[in-house]
């Protein structure tokens, strides 16, 4: 698997990228580069992580994640993981990983919305 | 023959008195050696022997032919320590048994037997030291149920009581987006994670925002318990839904404190109404009168 | 690449990881686990794949099938000759770690399967043992 498979794309200003069924570690290593790349070349208001195809979420991938989550975090931008499977949600749980304060929506429409709501709220502070 | 002054109390169980070795009576009348031995025969679930003071067996029934595996002829004369398995042996329990017997009259116990072919069973046994009228003893009793068929039917009601269980409480829709899920009793990991399970499938099934974990059922809460809540929240909350807990009784919220469980990032409120109306804030609805004749 | 049940499949790079993991799940689908199941056990496999290919470079994998009466057991067995683990209590601790992955590895599995037993030497190997049943 290689980077081709990770689909980024911009849509009202907020970047919405799509996680592959089972990645390997190097696809999920290379997923956090590419995002990381396109935020650097254009400020998005909102980053949205859909995982809704995702089936096996170990430590490893969990862990990318929350640091994707931190570096956008750091560039002023707020994160959603989307679409998290319910079995994934469960093993997540039990497994004792942790995703702190991170948004997550149960799908991309969802989290378009919240990003909205975030920055508007952000906005009139 | 010993008083009861001089009896002590036995291994953890109450208090017996020493069988007698039964008395000579006449034949054909009940308590005579006749009908004991009609006694013995019949009783198939139980694997009655004697065994003589240095513990071999001496006497065997068909129900310990039964649940044992050995014929009469093949077992006189062994020690009764053949039915027992490797860690009772380590731990010398057939001799502790047999003494504990002898001292205090009669010694009980529940633990893994083995029978002729290897295979173990649950069993509980008691052995009776026997003794004449002038106190000699002359040999044990040894009293043996087989508790295999108990154990596997008390554990086929738990499952199944769990089963109607959560059959009684299944995970509700009570608005469009909002799900409801009373917990009864405690949370074991077990429980755990079925709660989770069926409370998450629900959520994504009806497109639910909010869930609502009512917990007005839970009488008593200990820190496994609220840290599994604490898990199934967390669960809820990774699938984009909010979680409030409801039914949040006095006296348990005192026990959250005392047990310095945090739960100050999940709503919560102490009446089921009370969180719907959270629920409905957070869908942004608000639930309005009809207004009954003129308008004001 | 193929594994048969009861046959080592070798771990050696980080490729091996998402491979195990698939066969892991084909074999768990085929015997008849549900969803949820499934993905304890695939889960579960991944973190010790993972342990084995950070703490040790190399090792194996093997899948078994045991019919026990009224259910089927998945157990897998991972081993390797790698430094061993000298304080196995404290390496079941959850959040405990010693190197790169989280190292929740062990008390996750643990929670996500029914059974784990782990054998440790320092110096020589760990083997640890999972195991998740199902009612037939």
């Amino acid at each position: 698997m290689t980077r081709d498979n990770i689909s980024v794309i911009r849509l009202r200003g907020i970047l919405l990228v799509t996680v592959p069924p089972e990645p390997d570690d190097e696809t999920v290593s290379s997923f956090q580069e590419k995002v990381l790349d396109v935020m650097a070349s254009n400020e998005p208001r909102g980053l949205v992580l859909d995982i809704s195809t995702v089936q096996t979420l170990d430590s490893f991938f969990a862990r990318t994640l929350m640091e994707t989550v931190q570096m956008a975090a750091l560039m002023g931008t707020p994160t959603v993981i989307a679409g998290m499977r319910p079995d994934v949600a469960i093993t997540a749980t039990l497994l004792g990983l942790s995703f702190g304060k991170t948004l997550t929506a149960r799908d991309m429409d969802s989290a378009f919305d919240l990003i909205v709501e975030k920055t508007a709220e952000d906005l009139s502070r | 023959m010993k008083t009861q002054s001089q009896k002590q109390a036995t291994v953890g169980k109450g208090e017996r008195v020493p069988a007698e070795a039964p008395s000579h009576q006449a034949e054909g009348s009940l308590g005579s050696d006749e009908s004991y031995r009609l006694l013995v025969e019949t009783l198939r679930d139980y694997a009655i022997l004697m065994l003589d003071p240095e513990g071999r067996v001496a006497t065997w029934n068909p129900g310990a032919e039964r649940f044992k595996g050995y014929r009469a002829d093949e077992i006189i004369g062994k020690h009764v320590s053949i039915f027992y398995p490797a860690e009772a042996m380590a731990r010398d329990l057939p001799r502790i048994e047999l003494e504990g017997a002898t001292k205090t009259g009669v010694y009980e116990d529940v633990g893994w037997r083995v029978r002729k072919d290897g295979s173990q069973f649950w069993a509980s046994v008691v052995i009776s030291a026997l003794r004449t009228k002038d106190g000699v003893l002359i040999g044990f009793s040894k009293v043996t149920k087989d508790l295999t068929l108990q154990r596997a039917a008390e554990a086929r009601i738990k499952r199944q009581s769990d089963e109607i269980l959560e059959l009684a409480t299944p995970v509700m829709q009570v608005w469009k987006g909002v799900v409801m899920a009373p917990l009864i009793g405690s949370l074991d990991s077990a429980r755990t994670q079925q709660f989770m399970e069926r409370l998450l499938n629900r959520v994504v099934e009806t497109n639910s925002s909010v869930a609502l974990v009512d917990i007005m059922g839970v009488p008593t809460i200990d820190t496994k318990t609220a840290q599994h809540l604490i898990e199934s929240i967390t669960a809820v909350r990774l699938l984009g839904a909010q979680v409030v807990l409801t039914g949040v009784r006095p006296a348990i919220a005192q026990t959250l404190v005392h047990l310095g469980i945090n739960l100050s990032d999940i709503l919560t409120r102490s009446s089921l109404a009370g969180g719907l109306q959270v629920a409905l804030n957070i869908l942004k609805l608000e639930v309005v009168a009809k207004s009954r004749g003129l308008k004001e | 690449m193929t594994l048969r049940l009861n046959e080592d499949f070798p771990i050696n790079e980080e490729g091996d990881i998402v491979l195990a993991r698939r066969l892991v799940r084909e074999f768990a689908l085929q015997r008849g686990f549900g969803t949820m199941d499934v993905t304890r056990i695939v889960t579960a496999a991944s973190e010790l794949i993972r342990n084995i290919y950070v703490y040790a470079g190399t090792g194996v994998m093997r899948v078994a099938f045991n019919e026990d009466g009224a259910r089927t057991g998945m157990e897998l067995t991972f081993s390797d000759q790698g430094p061993g683990i000298p304080d196995i209590a404290k390496a079941m601790e959850p959040g405990y770690s010693t190197g790169k992955s989280m190292g929740m590895g062990l008390s996750g599995s643990k929670r996500l399967m029914d059974d784990l037993t782990i054998r440790s030497v320092v110096g020589k190997g760990t083997t640890v043992i999972i195991i998740k049943w199902r009612s037939k």
